[in-house]
């Protein structure tokens, strides 16, 4: 009897903690508010050809697993991903081909609530130009998921889309900067989700908005 | 008995406590950075890319069997118009050979972005321990992918692999050479964060093969100061 009770605190001790770290009001940060959808059309995408780490949490916790490509193996591309993506045309743009690059943040941390990637984009429309931008993605509300599911009745994956741009870690700025044709010197936001959607569906979703840069007297 | 569930309790919640502190979250692998910093200010730091050995194919791509100038690890997207964009994806080495990143070769042309028979090229140079650096140019000439219907599907033909390139030469500036279309640093990130200054792209070839497709380098030569 003393070493079920015993194993009963222990165990609630663990799930209390657990929960106290996942949910503290004092570490967690909320996702960077999103841009107006009237300004700035989402453009959902597919990323099932991305090359390297995989977009789960077990790789953010422990680190990649090596997939065995020999173009990736390298010690120093353990822990990043990169996909050649197409942003399909619609909500009166056209269509932008577009690579992006993700890679662990090494300023994770558990005490923070901070799991997540830097996230770098090259975009690039053509005839109109080109952008770059960069982001902070923060896990931390699928780990919350995935903690709640835990209980009786719980749901994996009970969001339709999680937002997961984040407030960046001190010293990184993120943004989206201009690079070429009409959108030279441009500055803005970026914004990125995760749908956790059937098989076969787009499964991100990224806004950007973009303006040109304010005038400066002589 | 309730001592005991308390004291384990407590045991219980030090024990997620010191999980969460020690637990060994993954980094990155780092090598010491290869600059050299020049007499009259400023840093130079080369960036070295192998072709083909070093293009990141894209899932599924088997370079068997394809024309010598096909590129694995590419896309090209063009509009009705004929204005066309590209995307390469490579490794990156410092000076001592060593991987030390990945990089993107992106390159338009038409419209807005260039003149006719040029290109415009974006790399953006990711080393995950130190972070990203943008980079943009106005190409020397049209340097952009083309793509080639076949019957296992559409391909992606490189510039840089195409023989024709390399009639009596080894070596070729791509970077536009008017001072004024300098390659720019448009912007760095973590490390790079504040340095700002110009670059050069330059593809040197180390051979001809047998079946006509070439070998050679990328050398992305930067230099920068730190302006922030």
């Amino acid at each position: 009897m003393r070493w079920l009770i015993g194993i009963l605190g222990l165990t609630l001790g663990i799930v209390a903690g657990a929960a106290l770290l996942l949910f503290n009001p004092l570490t967690v940060r909320g996702p960077l508010a999103p841009i107006d959808a009237n300004l700035v059309p989402d453009k959902s995408y597919r990323m099932d050809d991305y090359r390297g780490m995989s977009p789960d949490l077990v790789s953010l916790l422990r680190g990649s697993a090596r997939s065995g490509e020999a173009a990736l193996a390298a010690p120093a591309l353990a822990n990043l991903r990169m996909a050649i993506i197409v942003l399909p045309a619609g909500d009166g743009r056209p269509a932008a081909l577009a690579v992006k690059v993700s890679t662990l943040a090494e300023q994770n941390s558990l005490w923070r609530a901070r799991l997540g990637t830097l996230d770098y984009w090259n975009l690039f429309w053509p005839g109109e130009g080109s952008v770059f931008a960069n982001g902070h993605s923060n896990y931390w509300p699928l780990v919350q998921d995935r903690f709640l599911a835990m209980r009786p009745g719980g749901k994996v994956e009970a969001e339709t889309a999680y937002a997961l741009s984040a407030p960046p870690p001190a010293g990184t700025l993120t943004g989206v900067s201009g690079a070429a044709g009409r959108y030279a010197g441009y500055i803005g936001e970026i914004r990125e989700s995760l749908l956790p959607a059937a098989a076969g569906e787009p499964g991100w979703q990224l806004s950007l908005k973009a303006s040109p840069p304010p005038l400066r007297s002589r | 008995m309730s001592r005991l569930f308390v004291g384990t309790f407590v045991a219980g919640l030090l024990l997620a406590g010191l999980a969460a502190s020690f637990w060994p979250l993954p980094g990155h692998t780092r090598y010491r950075s290869l600059t050299t910093v020049l007499p009259d200010g400023g840093r130079q730091e080369d960036f070295i890319i192998r072709w083909p050995d070093d293009r990141v194919g894209r899932n599924g791509e088997n370079g068997a069997g394809l024309p010598a100038d096909a590129a694995t690890g590419a896309a090209v997207l063009e509009d009705s118009a004929g204005q066309r964009v590209s995307a390469e994806t490579f490794r990156v080495r410092d000076t001592d050979d060593n991987v030390i990143g990945v990089a993107s070769r992106m390159a338009g042309t038409g419209g807005a972005i260039a003149d006719t028979n040029r290109s415009v090229s974006n790399w953006l140079v990711v080393i995950p321990s130190r972070g990203a650096i943008f980079l943009s140019q106005p190409d020397a000439f049209d340097t952009t992918a083309r793509q080639r219907d076949t019957v296992n599907g559409v391909i992606a033909l490189s510039t840089m692999q195409n023989r024709a390139l390399w009639n009596n030469t080894t070596e070729r500036r791509i970077t536009a050479a008017t001072p004024r279309y300098a390659g720019r640093i448009l912007r760095g990130t973590s490390e790079f964060a504040g340095l700002s200054g110009s670059f050069s792209e330059t593809w040197k070839l180390d051979g001809i093969n047998a079946d006509g497709s070439t070998h050679g380098r990328i050398i992305l030569s930067t230099l920068s100061e730190r302006t922030e």
